[in-house]
């Protein structure tokens, strides 16, 4: 799933480690997720979200509708 | 699962302390069966694992099956490598049971292994619908 969690992450100028301090999720795991190798639980997307006062639909796109 | 549970897992100390728990366990069952020599040297492999997870700590693999690296992305991997596994060993269960009985023997004990495994898969997942 395409995100915009490094461009948010690059202009709060945190570190990928800071995000997953932020998250209680590991470094690797943020990595993960902004290589959109990992799409991240609900609960996670929403917390990503609200960490950086957006919605989850504007930080996430899904590829294709089902 | 419990969250007193999941910060136990995620602790430094889970994965040394139970390579240690099962090094004892097998220790004690050599022991048992008159070879402590047995014993030891399997209680010494274990503990040489234990330390291999405490001490390291630069590697994500080891962090993550040893537990401080545990986050939802690696109870996903686990998930899965336990399915992959359990696949496999059950594949070469069915294998070493359909050997055996062409051999003329009676197949055990792999015909009761791989019964148990498909009795414990239908529980599993007429208990997992039941919740999800």
């Amino acid at each position: 799933m395409r995100n915009e969690i490094r461009h948010l992450r690059t202009e709060a100028k945190l570190s990928q480690q800071q995000l997953a301090e932020a998250m209680a999720v590991s470094r690797q795991t943020i990595n993960s997720i902004e290589k959109e190798r990992y799409t991240p639980s609900l609960p996670l997307a929403i917390a990503l979200a609200h960490f950086f006062d957006t919605t989850v639909e504007a930080v996430f796109h899904a590829d294709e509708h089902a | 699962m419990p969250t007193n549970m999941r910060s136990l897992i995620r602790s430094r100390w889970w994965m040394p302390g139970f390579c240690l728990f099962l090094g004892a366990l097998m220790f004690t069952a050599f022991a048992i069966g008159g070879s402590p020599g047995d014993g030891a040297a399997s209680f010494a492999v274990m503990a040489v694992m234990g330390a291999v997870f405490l001490f390291g700590r630069r590697s994500e693999t080891l962090q993550g099956l040893g537990g401080p690296g545990r986050d939802e992305r690696w109870e996903k991997i686990d998930v899965h490598a336990t399915a992959l596994s359990g696949l496999v060993t059950i594949l070469f269960v069915l294998g070493a049971w359909l050997y055996e009985i062409a051999n003329g023997h009676d197949g055990s004990p792999y015909g009761r292994i791989a019964a148990v495994a498909g009795v414990s898969y239908i529980i599993a997942v007429v208990a997992l619908r039941r919740v999800s």
